[in-house]
């Protein structure tokens, strides 16, 4: 388990090969630790699934990437920069080019999903924006481009709260697209989800990252949904890292006796 | 199709391109709701126009208010033992006003509410008396029953319980129907009476909502008591009153101060008893689903501890409640000495006099409601927006405006007429300042109270995207906030209706000074048109907020 150090080199050995580098990273909240020395890659265009009980830290990793949460101790370097040491304005750049979904969707459900989608693009623009015709013609052409690619076109002026969760999380998907990511960061994004809508969303999510070129790290309740589209797996246990492993070689019943499938809280 | 090969799949036609795709259907739900508040602005610049608002006036208004408020300084209390006996006074008005009210409102919501099979016409008679009631403001039956049973605590305190059977009556009705209605039915079936029916299946489900909404109710109705004593209806308004009559202005700040006090008191021990009791308020925002009591099922029998205090909280609040009644000094002699006054009051009463002066006043009552409500409505989301966790930019600002908020709303609307009158002089003017700073700390309270309540997972969405501060207020938290905004400042509306009625008591524009006048003179034909005006609007405003909050924030 501990083989895992040597397979990240440093930054100075390979500039940019990383989207995403974290080392000895250790977060608590007041007295609990909820990260504990975490280790943790994602290569340019690699879709990582990070598997792991509710409680084992997984959203807390998700956010200390895009800088809504700061380590104590360890470092992260999210696309080059360390959140944690940039300006806020320095933040706002970094993280337009980090999408983020929720698996809560993020959408104004009184908002026409098109509405939704286009604020993806707010950073690029300078002031606020509120409805549909306040948006430059270009960027609604665009805003409707992504909607096309999740399949959400024909929906585009439907509120966003008469839809269901897998045409929301869809859409949600559009906004991040939007912003031109070079990294998604998916916090449970299935995970309200019935099982037909799940796979479609992560089959989207995935052509998006091939596609694009775009690095996906993306935490999963579920084992099988992870295998299926992740290229690279990790699991966190209590906020350890307990398995980094290439989907390929592994099998469900191996991942899931890694990381057990207890509530997290014990260890 | 048929000149051979397999076709390639036809590539997905990019038709999405041309511009009327590009832009939103127009939708009409949307067009009224914006519509309403301009109809709210034109309305505020019309009565700005009647009443004389303007930059100049407002500016030399502040000036005449300061110079009130040095005149004030330093506040003077009155001797302990007679404050003392007034702040008691004012409780136990509270109490006795919304104890009767609790147990004439009991049986008349059972008979006005759709589920329990009342009678058409008893329904309707039920009906009937609960709107009647509660569109007519406490103070207003404050004036008639001191015609009636004579200054001091007896009339204030009918006064409290009549409007309180109203408005208790109302939401008892509202949860006695959301009440699950299989358990009565399942009762019904094995052969048991109606009454049976009421008190085995639907009092215990409703209990803990009623409890709520009487404590709530009690909040009001002490509120209402500290100023009944304006039109001599007993409570610590009388010490005010004479104060303020002698132009004793340290002795009235004094006064106010205590009130302030007191008011102040109260909101912290009833926010602790709501938390303690845990029955939910009935719900402005929401749809009002009451949440049972603490879920912890225990079927023990015996005398626990908590079972102790609760009996010994009911036995104390029976004392009490006896003690209150007792304290307005209802004797038999005086009751009866009351039946002349009241046969006067009520045949004068027929036939209504109404005249274009009764509309003009409750056009002004209308005209200041709804100015105030707009003004204050701008002013209290700007202090929301300071205050609301989550969205307030800086922690020491958001604690100074919410402090700034609970000492406003701690005073009550009349003493901030009163205040303007002794500082401007007679007239609307006075009485618009007033509903201006209350419905700004009363809208500033909802505003911030929904904003919290608004899901925080889209304003993360636009952080995360890069957006600036603006722009997640304006793309996320906004359009969440807008029903209630709407809901909310409708609601702000219909309860500175119901105060811009009264203002007129001490001046302070609206029809409020007519109806005094109208009694003081027995015009009692006047009165009753008065009333029958007020009762009119007071209620065709609270349908529409009513039907526009349904609209808005149901569903
Ligand atoms: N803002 C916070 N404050 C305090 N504790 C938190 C906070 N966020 C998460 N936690 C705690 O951190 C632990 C891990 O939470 P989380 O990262 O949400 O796990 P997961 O997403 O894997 O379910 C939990 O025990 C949770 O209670
Ligand atoms: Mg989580």
């Amino acid at each position: 388990m501990r083989g895992r150090r040597s397979a990240i080199p440093t930054a100075a050995e390979e500039p940019g090969r990383y989207a995403v580098e974290m080392r000895g990273v250790h977060k608590a909240f007041g007295a609990v630790t909820v990260l504990d020395d975490v280790d943790l890659a994602v290569r340019r265009g690699e879709f990582v699934g990070l598997v792991g009980p509710s409680g084992a830290g997984k959203s807390t990793l998700l956010r200390l990437v895009n800088g809504m949460h700061t380590v104590e101790r360890g470092s992260v370097r999210t696309l080059g920069t360390d959140p944690a040491t940039c300006s806020r304005r320095g933040l706002r750049a970094l993280r337009t080019k980090v999408g983020f979904a929720f698996q809560q969707f993020g959408l104004v459900g009184r908002l026409s999903a098109m509405e939704n989608v286009l604020m993806g693009a707010l950073a690029t623009l300078r002031w606020p924006r509120y409805g549909v015709m306040s948006y430059p013609r270009a960027l609604r052409v665009a805003a409707l481009e992504n909607l096309d690619r999740v399949g959400m076109a024909d929906q585009r002026f439907q509120r966003c709260d008469t839809l269901s969760g897998g045409q929301q999380q869809r859409v949600a998907v559009a906004r991040t697209l939007m912003q031109g990511p070079q990294l998604i960061l998916a916090d449970e994004p299935v995970a309200s989800l019935d099982p037909a809508s799940s796979a479609l969303v992560l089959d989207i999510l995935r052509r998006i990252s091939r596609e694009d070129d775009i690095s996906v790290l993306c935490s999963l309740h579920q084992v099988e949904l992870a295998l299926a589209n992740a290229d690279r797996i990790v699991a966190l246990r209590a906020g350890r890292v307990v398995l980094d492993e290439a989907a390929d070689t592994l099998t469900a019943d191996r991942l899931r006796t890694v990381y057990g499938t207890g509530d997290g809280t014990d260890g | 199709m048929a000149d051979g090969g397999p076709a390639p799949a036809p590539p997905r036609p990019r038709a999405v391109l041309e511009p009327g795709r590009l832009r939103p259907p127009v939708r009409p739900a949307s067009l009224a709701v914006g519509a309403l508040p301009v109809a709210g602005v034109v309305l505020t610049g019309v009565a700005f126009w009647w009443i004389g608002v303007s930059v100049p006036s407002l500016l030399a208004g502040l000036g005449d208010t300061l110079a009130l408020l040095r005149r004030m300084l330093p506040p003077d209390l009155p001797p302990a033992p007679g404050l003392l006996s007034a702040v008691v006074e004012t409780l136990l008005i509270a109490v006795a006003g919304t104890g009767i009210a609790t147990l004439v409102s009991l049986p008349l919501a059972f008979a006005a509410s759709r589920s329990h099979g009342s009678a058409r016409l008893v329904r309707g008679v039920a009906r009937l008396v609960i709107v009647l009631t509660r569109v007519v403001p406490t103070l207003v039956f404050a004036i008639l029953f001191v015609r009636v049973f004579g200054l001091g605590p007896l009339a204030g305190g009918l006064a409290v319980a009549v409007h309180s059977v109203g408005m208790i009556a109302k939401l008892a009705t509202d949860v006695i129907d959301e009440a699950d209605p299989l358990p009565a039915e399942a009762v019904r079936a094995c052969g048991a009476r109606r009454w049976h029916v009421a008190v085995s299946t639907v009092v215990p489900r409703v209990l803990p909502s009623l409890v709520s909404i009487v404590l709530y109710r009690l909040d009001i109705n002490i509120r209402a008591s500290a100023v009944l004593g304006l039109v001599g209806a007993g409570g610590i308004g009388v010490a005010l009153q004479t104060a303020l009559g002698g132009l004793d202005y340290d002795r009235a700040a004094g006064i106010i101060g205590v009130i302030i006090a007191l008011i102040l008191v109260l909101e912290v021990l009833s926010v602790a008893t709501r938390k303690r009791v845990g029955a939910a308020v009935p719900d402005r925002t929401t749809k009002g689903h009451v949440l049972p009591v603490s879920a912890g099922a225990r079927h023990d029998v015996g005398w626990d501890r908590g079972r102790i205090l609760r009996f010994a909280a009911v036995a104390a609040t029976v004392v009490l409640f006896v003690v209150s009644v007792w304290s307005l000094e209802p004797a038999p002699q005086r009751l009866l000495d009351a039946w002349p006054n009241l046969r006067q009051l009520l045949t004068g009463m027929w036939p209504p006099a109404f005249s274009s002066d009764i509309v003009l006043g409750v056009l002004e009552s209308l005209l200041m409601a709804i100015a105030a409500a707009v003004v204050g409505s701008a002013g209290g989301l700007v202090l929301a927006l300071l205050t609301a966790r989550g969205i307030a930019p800086w922690r020491p600002l958001a604690t100074a405006a919410r402090a700034l908020v609970v000492v406003l709303r701690g005073v009550p609307d009349l003493v901030y007429a009163l205040l303007f009158v002794a500082a401007l002089g007679l007239g609307p003017f006075a009485g618009l300042l007033a509903l201006w700073i209350s419905c700004t700390a009363l809208a500033a309270k909802f505003f911030t109270d929904s904003l919290e309540e608004l899901d925080a997972v889209p304003r993360q969405a636009l952080e995360s995207v890069g957006a600036t501060r603006p722009q997640v207020f304006l793309g996320a938290t906004w359009p969440q906030f807008v029903p209630a905004f709407t809901g909310n400042g409708l609601f702000v509306v219909d309860l500175a209706l119901r105060e811009s009625i009264v203002l007129g008591i001490v001046g302070a524009g609206g029809i409020g000074y007519l109806m005094q006048e109208s009694v003081a003179t027995l015009s009692y034909d006047v009165t009753s048109a008065i009333v029958i005006v007020i009762a009119v609007v007071v209620y065709g405003i609270e349908t529409i907020a009513q039907a526009a909050r349904r609209q808005l924030l149901g569903r």
